[in-house]
């Protein structure tokens, strides 16, 4: 179909102006001059709902968009509707919508709910003859003919939500925007409403789905998009789409769940004797302690993210708790799959104890660390040189590094490459 | 401005079916209903007949004086009722606002239109009363009521500018609520209800007194009403120029403040 896209997106920007107590004149100045709240707002003063995004629907298609909370769904439906109006960019709809976002927005409590039936379709644009002739449909569709002479603030918030759809969905949308509304009904309601968005599909009409039901977007929709801050991280297939989105999802969970556990062991300060779970990761007797680990660059600066090869200091905040003349402090680089890339202590490196009697520091300067991209957790511990340990604590710090080119392994020395004999090679068109 | 008048032309279905929401929802469950949007005039009318008629035994005031209170008193409570809930009603629908596509210039209209209708309501009463006045033997009323609806018709677009321009900066100013309702306390007493205009003596005064949006309006009910005459062409012109300042000024501040109410409210 060469047809006009029902709905297309041109590098919609939208900021939100923070509220801040006091700066009501310059907000308001703002608005009186330029007709905008966030005109010449500067970068702490606003919050990007959603940035630069671009992307069409065409007649007759079922678009889903996902996303975690805050990624500005809810504002890009918003902008379709017409709600908002974009920062920047533009947003054209071509057709008559109809915006299930949040239903019954215009109910008013104390009345019936026939009378906000009429309200309701008022406000969404039919005129009183259109909304007499779908009356009825309206009512059967919600199921609720017996309450319609009901004030609806005796309505249960599910029975809200059904009469909100049935009237929105007897608008005889051509676009119409969905934003997760089947979660709140019950299952036979939910399966109407789908069968009602199947039957609009079926005539053609273009619909629009924001829904955190991972499974109903794959199954229902043409495409999908996915955005995340406020921006488009994919559009296209829903299968593709929605496996890369389950994907980051699963990456940040865990990556969630490691640093919670790791809080939860740090706030266990006392040193752990107690009976192990899964993973301990904290031992000793106590006569020392590690309090603090960074990793430092050349300038100083604490950094977790390195270029491989670059300088990296690992410093060690300890404190004995008792005059100690044997102890040795050592460090471990291993991968989060527990592959070691390297490990020493300063009696491998030949520092005899002397004493050790209160808050110390220890630095360890690598001027070359040479390891592979990737992820990386060092292990800090100070111990006796029998290996008794005063304090050990493992993967107290994570860090990256990352590479010029890819290559595989934890490590990447310095290299060349030379050739010599009946080799060729030809220059790589790209950068 | 001239937009904004069209939206409102445009949508006058939902516009009336707002208003009669509006309505029916303050009367539902209530036994007096509407009786109730007379209760507060009449008290009033009560109250400064007593003060001003019992009490200060006022002769020189213009007699029947109830009568001649009333003609200004049930306009000057359409008007200060319509601003009152006019300038909250963007703030208090914000819900409905960022839910719904929605021309917003309708809610303050809605606050205007639904006392208007308290105060259409209110006009038998004093049509029976300025009856009763001339069956007493004073020379009130006449043919010139005819010319009311002119006269209202004035009054409700000079009350829609002004609502629509406290709405919007309602929104964004919190304070304009509590400032407008000292401003219409004070205004009351600057605007020639419970005195007539020639009872003031000291000229600069008279001058004060064009300080109230009002005060055309006033003196335009009482000649059409209690003295039953048509006002003057000057009075007219008046009143016609503070309702068109009022609109410009008013529903110009609303467009120019327009794409921002949503997001502020």
């Amino acid at each position: 179909m060469s047809e006009a896209p029902a709905i297309r997106v041109e590098a919609a920007t939208k900021l939100f102006r923070r509220q801040a107590p006091g700066r009501h004149f310059r907000t308001l100045k703002s608005a009186l001059l330029e007709g905008s709240l966030v005109g010449r707002a500067t970068e702490e003063e606003t919050i990007t709902a959603l940035r630069d995004v671009s992307f069409e629907v065409a007649r007759g298609e079922a678009f889903g968009i996902v996303g975690s909370n805050g990624s500005g769904k809810s504002t890009l439906l918003k902008l379709l509707a017409g709600i908002l109006r974009p920062t920047r960019g533009r947003v054209l709809v071509d057709g008559r919508v109809a915006a299930l976002i949040e239903l019954g927005a215009g109910f008013h409590p104390e009345i019936s709910g026939r009378e906000n039936v009429f309200i309701n379709g008022a406000l969404l644009g039919l005129s009183r003859r259109e909304i007499e002739r779908r009356y009825k449909q309206i009512v059967d569709f919600s199921g609720l003919a017996d309450f319609m002479e009901e004030p609806v603030k005796n309505y249960s918030s599910g029975m809200y939500v059904r009469l909100g759809f049935a009237v929105a969905i007897h608008t005889d949308p051509e676009i119409l925007l969905v934003d997760e509304v089947l979660a709140v009904g019950d299952e036979s309601f939910a399966h109407r409403c789908l069968r009602r968005i199947e039957e609009l599909l079926a005539a053609g009409r273009t619909v629009l789905f924001v829904s955190h039901s991972l499974a109903l977007v794959e199954g229902l929709c043409d495409r999908v998009a996915w955005l995340e801050g406020g921006t488009l991280r994919a559009v296209g297939e829903p299968r593709r789409v929605v496996d890369a989105y389950r994907q980051a999802v699963a990456e940040a969970e865990s990556a969630e769940h490691q640093r919670s556990k790791e809080e939860r062991e740090a706030a266990e300060a006392a040193p752990a004797e107690a009976a192990a779970p899964a993973e301990v990761l904290r031992w000793g007797s106590g006569a020392a302690e590690i309090t603090a680990v960074r990793l430092l660059d050349e300038a100083g600066a604490e950094r977790y993210h390195f270029a491989s090869g670059e300088a990296v200091t690992i410093e060690i905040s300890a404190v004995a708790r008792e005059p100690l003349s044997d102890f040795v402090f050592g460090v471990a680089i291993a991968t989060p799959r527990g592959v070691e890339c390297w490990g020493t202590n300063t009696d491998l490196e030949g520092y005899e104890p002397g004493s050790f009697s209160g808050p110390a520091t220890v630095r360890v300067r690598c001027p070359a660390l040479r390891l592979g991209a990737g992820e990386y957790q060092l292990d800090v511990a100070v111990h006796a040189r029998s290996g008794s340990p005063y304090d050990y604590r493992r993967k107290l710090v994570a860090f990256t590094i990352t590479t010029p080119r890819a290559g595989v392994g934890v490590y990447a020395p310095e290299r060349e490459w030379r050739f010599a004999g009946e080799v060729v090679w030809r220059r790589r068109p790209e950068t | 401005m001239l937009s904004i008048l069209r939206e409102l032309i445009a949508r006058r279905g939902l516009l009336a079916t707002l208003t009669a929401r509006d309505l029916k929802a303050r009367y539902r469950g209530s036994v007096l209903g509407f009786l109730w949007s007379l209760a507060n005039p009449l008290l009033l009318l009560a109250v400064y007949t007593f003060v001003f008629g019992v009490v200060f035994r006022q002769r020189a005031l213009t007699q029947p004086y109830s009568l001649f209170l009333l003609c200004g008193l049930f306009p000057w409570v359409w008007f200060a009722t319509a601003l009152t809930e006019g300038t909250v009603a963007l703030v208090a629908n914000s819900a409905l606002l960022r839910r719904a596509v929605f021309p917003v210039e309708l809610l303050p209209m809605v606050a205007v239109l639904a006392n208007l209708l308290h105060f259409l309501l209110a006009l038998p009463v004093l049509a029976v009363a300025l009856l009763a006045g001339r069956l007493l033997g004073y020379p009130v009323g006449g043919w010139s009521a005819l010319a009311l609806p002119v006269v209202i018709l004035l009054q409700l677009v000079m009350t829609g500018g002004l609502a629509l321009g406290l709405a919007a900066l309602h929104v964004h100013f919190k304070d304009v609520k509590d400032l407008l309702a000292n401003l219409l306390a004070l205004l009351f007493f600057l605007t020639p209800i419970l005195y007539p205009l020639a009872a003031i003596e000291l000229p600069a005064l008279t001058y004060v007194v064009r300080v109230s949006p009002m005060t055309p309006f006033a003196l335009g009910y009482q000649e059409l009403l209690f003295h039953g005459r048509l006002p003057g062409p000057w009075l007219w012109a008046q009143m016609l120029g503070v309702a068109a300042v009022a609109w410009l000024a008013g529903a110009g501040l609303f467009a120019r403040l327009r794409e921002t109410l949503v997001e502020a409210a």
